[in-house]
């Protein structure tokens, strides 16, 4: 029976609390078996890529020793929380030393959520209805930085009675990029509304992200302009029935 | 500094030095290894293909053109002439175009000669500038061409159009050849198209500073010595 | 070395402050070429192989700058060229002021050159009497106009052609029609008696070619041609990061340029100048002068993540797809090179005191490193930036202002403890329930303000762990 580590990630702790329950269902009823380790707070994702490179480490080293004791894989359902651990967590330390081979074995250890489900567990479809026209945004450090390019329409497409309607610059950036969003408020504003702009000329009546903190954005966004549409995350999507 | 005019070899060598230290690079250390530039080039076709692909690229550039042969000439000169009210040409001087008699046929049509090595004022006021080429490229619809007293830059630049007359055997299928062959040359000039800018709303405008109208003539193999 | 104090670059209040005409234009632009460059790209199976080409390339040429310059020169000075070297952009200014003034010039006329837009030579050469003249449509626009560029291929794109017309109609006085057409040929006819008048040439070069010696220029207008055709005097001030190798090197930049730039396969014209003409008849100029312009260069070529920058061959394309230029355009960068580039170029020649905010005018999206010609990886360059920002490095102290830093060591021990991180969390729905309305937080305190003035925030919940201690618990009585 494989196992596997829960990453929770701090957006997702904070605010979206069904998502990581429905991760949890939707795992277990595939057989694995999970794991909590509650020591973990935050990737550190924040402080590193505003240049508080010395700030992280504190921060990488509680989440490596958090997830240190079980081998299992970790997985999270966000791509630039996993992009951080896989990628920048080697860069925090000098080669050589302990921290940096923890770092190593971690980063070698973490995936995303539907990486995990399509390359990992080799499931594409699982049993999900959904009988809704959906639009999909592809967040930035999930398709640039790690590289999934087709996992998630792969896993949209098996959903049962899911018409998907294709997004207007489906890839540009929504405008949250972290700390953007108080740092350059208003042109992350900008961003945001033209993404909220496509999604609503879309036709979908729902958009469905892999990103929390995209979703934070988007969702937000939408209510303000008064649409209707639901923003979800992938998870919530696919533990419809 | 000393007198900036007379920047001396040593000013040179000096910040030359700077950047050596920057970089870290030991003294006399020899290049790292550079990665050659090796890569699938723009295939040859028959000459037939390429004359075709090259004249297509020219009308994609908004170019005119056309085969034509010497017995065709008089009257492909008679249409430009007539069609563009052509009134003052400068002509390449050149023992094909000499063949060919086109300073003839350009006078039987009423059109005033001026020298290429008249003054840029003057040859500024000429309607047609005729060139030929020294190599072609079919992929991007190129005109490359070397400078000299016989046959000068300004000729292809300064009047508001611009006929090139060239041949199948300029033909090279990509930059690697042109480059193998002219890269000794003083100076070159790729030319593709007419003289375009698209500054103002990004509506395309032709003959900003450099002719608007290109015209190119391709003659086959046996139209005239080389 | 100057003393002129360089003015300090606030994006944060120029972004706010753009009239909504410019991201309008900007867009329109930035499509177009998009689009073009798909077009262009597509038609070359072997563009992610010539990326890499070209990118390494680009590196090994930088690090080896020093030989490769050193040929350069020796092979301009043996075609006849003059070669000066310029430390500082004073250093340029004085060079090409002596040049003008020993051989009486009046009038210059400029092709479009980044390099002399970094030295403002204008500036120096109007205030000696001499007539500086861009004449790159663009930047003839811009120059009558009193303002910077937009955009680096398109500097006056922001302009509608009533503004233009408008302009001309006053500066050049005459009544000039609102048409690009008639407005691009009133250019032509002002421009062409300079450019037959003028005594000197000025331009930049887009590559040096240190086999031969060669500059090489990728224009589309003509006015590039004429300015080194005509006069007798030319004058190039070219960046030296602009030197690669070869011909063969040469060969795989021009078939990434005009692609990635503007969605041509080649620019309308290519010159190829290997020092002055050698015939009189042959037109081109009879003294040719080479700057080589360092201008804080040497310093970026210590740091091997920050001298990356120096791979840029000036398309553009980054700017193109960058989701914050589309919205700001080019002013709000403070800089004459703007978007992803210039957000990494101006904090290393200007110094990231005066260009803190520039390195953090991004979301990290990634966008512009998919479609670098010669695989800058500009998310990871601004990083690194930030971080000599933020913390400093052996380059600079940090100038991230101290109530930031101090935010970010108690985040980081917020982060770092889990007990405070969990005490903090628990916690915090109780404060921030006092501001929810609905199923949302229309409005939150600082420093959360900055998000609720653009959307809300969903409520504060954090409730996953209480609800795993259950669930597993659950879990373990039902196995048993």
């Amino acid at each position: 029976m494989p196992k596997a580590q829960l990453f929770i990630t701090c957006l997702a702790d904070q605010f979206y609390t069904s998502t990581l329950q429905n991760m949890t269902h939707l795992l277990e009823k595939l057989g694995v078996e999970l794991v909590f380790p509650p020591g973990q707070t935050c990737c550190g994702q924040p402080l590193f890529n505003n240049g508080f490179e010395d700030k992280t480490r504190a921060v990488a080293l509680n989440f490596m020793q958090a997830f240190a004791k079980s081998d299992a894989p970790i997985v999270g359902p966000s791509g630039s929380c996993v992009s951080m651990v896989k990628h920048h967590y080697p860069e925090l330390f000098p080669a050589g030393t302990p921290e940096y081979n923890l770092a190593r074995d971690t980063a070698a250890r973490t995936y995303e959520f539907t990486e995990y489900l399509v390359n990992v567990l080799k499931v594409l479809d699982v049993g999900a209805v959904f009988p809704h026209k959906v639009t999909y945004h592809a967040s930035c450090h999930y398709l640039r930085e790690m590289g999934l390019k087709t996992e998630a329409k792969t896993l949209l497409g098996a959903v049962k009675d899911l018409e998907l309607i294709p997004l207007k610059e489906e890839d540009t950036c929504c405008g949250f990029g972290g700390a953007f969003t108080v740092t350059y408020p208003e042109v992350s504003r900008a961003m945001m509304e033209n993404k909220v702009k496509h999604i609503m000329a879309s036709g979908a009546d729902t958009v469905v992200m892999c990103e929390p903190g995209c979703l934070m954005n988007v969702a937000g966004g939408l209510h303000k302009a008064g649409s209707n549409i639901r923003a979800m995350h992938i998870i919530d999507l696919l533990s419809a029935r | 500094m000393s007198d900036p005019m007379h920047s001396s070899l040593t000013d040179i060598r000096q910040g030359i030095e700077g950047i050596r230290r920057a970089l870290g690079r030991e003294t006399q250390a020899p290049l790292t290894n550079p990665r050659p530039a090796v890569y699938p080039a723009y295939q040859a076709k028959t000459p037939a293909e390429s004359t075709a692909a090259f004249l297509v690229e020219i009308g994609k550039l908004s170019g005119v053109g056309k085969n034509v042969t010497p017995a065709s000439l008089p009257v492909d000169f008679s249409a430009l002439v007539s069609e563009n009210n052509i009134q003052k040409a400068v002509v390449w001087h050149s023992d094909w175009f000499t063949e060919l008699g086109i300073e003839n046929s350009l006078r039987s049509l009423g059109v005033e000669l001026v020298s290429p090595n008249a003054d840029k004022l003057e040859m500024a006021q000429c309607d047609l500038g005729i060139t030929s080429a020294d190599y072609l490229l079919p992929e991007t619809g190129t005109l490359v061409l070397r400078s000299s007293a016989e046959k000068p830059r300004a000729v292809s630049l300064l009047p508001r159009m611009h006929l090139a007359i060239v041949r199948p055997e300029m033909l090279r299928a990509d930059l690697h050849q042109v480059f193998a062959e002219a890269k000794d040359s003083h100076y070159l000039v790729f030319i593709t198209g007419p003289s375009r800018t698209a500054d103002i709303e990004l509506t395309t405008t032709l003959g900003v500073h450099g002719p608007k109208n290109l015209f190119v003539w391709m003659m086959p193999q046996n139209g005239g010595s080389s | 070395m100057t003393t002129e104090t360089i003015p300090y670059i606030g994006f944060e209040e120029y972004s706010e402050h753009i009239p909504q005409t410019i991201p309008a234009a900007v867009q329109q632009a930035t499509s177009r070429f998009v689009g073009g460059r798909a077009a262009r790209v597509s038609e070359l199976p072997h563009w992610e192989q010539l990326r890499q080409i070209a990118s390494d390339i680009r590196l090994h040429t930088i690090d080896n700058m020093d030989i490769y310059l050193n040929r350069f020169v020796e092979k301009v000075q043996a075609a006849g060229g003059i070669v000066h070297w310029a430390a500082t952009a004073e250093d340029a200014r004085q060079i090409v002021l002596q040049i003008a003034k020993e051989h009486n010039v009046k009038l210059a006329v400029k092709a479009k050159s980044m390099a002399t837009e970094e030295i403002e030579l204008n500036h120096a050469l109007q205030a000696a009497g001499i007539e500086a003249l861009e004449t790159d449509l663009g930047e003839y626009i811009i120059q009558l106009a009193g303002t910077g560029p937009s955009h680096i291929i398109v500097p006056a794109v922001h302009l509608k052609k009533e503004e233009i017309a408008a302009l001309f109609s006053e500066k050049l006085h005459m009544n000039a029609p609102s048409d690009p057409i008639e407005l691009a040929r009133i250019a032509r006819e002002k421009l062409r008696e300079k450019f037959l008048s003028a005594e000197m040439g000025v331009s930049g070069a887009n590559f040096l070619v240190a086999e031969t010696g060669t500059m090489v220029m990728v224009t589309n207008e003509g006015n590039g041609r004429m300015c080194t055709s005509m006069p007798d005097l030319h004058v190039a001030v070219v960046g030296i990061d602009k030197i690669i190798p070869d011909w063969e090197s040469l060969t795989v930049f021009l078939k990434l340029l005009a692609r990635s730039a503007t969605g041509q396969k080649l620019s309308t014209y290519t010159q190829f100048i290997t020092g002055p003409r050698r015939e009189e008849g042959e037109f081109g100029p009879k003294e040719f002068h080479l700057v080589l312009l360092d201008n804080g260069r040497s310093k970026i070529m210590k740091d091997p993540i920050g001298r990356q920058v120096f791979k840029c061959i000036r398309c553009g394309a980054c700017e193109n797809v960058c989701p914050v230029y589309k919205n700001v355009g080019g002013f709000a960068y403070g800089y004459f090179i703007s978007g992803p580039i210039g957000a990494i170029f101006a904090p290393q020649m200007l110094g990231t005191q005066v260009a803190r905010e520039l390195p953090y005018a991004s979301t990290l999206c990634g966008a512009c490193a998919d479609v670098c010609p010669v695989k800058i990886p500009i998310p990871t360059i601004l990083r690194h930036l930030r971080r000599r920002v933020a913390q400093g490095d052996e380059v600079a102290g940090p100038s991230m202002p101290v109530p930031i830093r101090a935010m970010a060591g108690m985040a980081s021990m917020a982060l770092g403890w889990n007990w405070i991180y969990r005490f903090g969390t628990g916690i915090l729905p109780f404060f921030m329930s006092v501001f929810k309305r609905g199923e949302w937080i229309p409005s939150a305190p600082y420093p959360l303000n900055r998000w609720t003035k653009a959307r809300p925030l969903p409520p504060f919940n954090a409730s996953f762990r209480n609800w795993w201690r259950a669930h597993s618990r659950v879990a373990r009585e039902n196995t048993k």
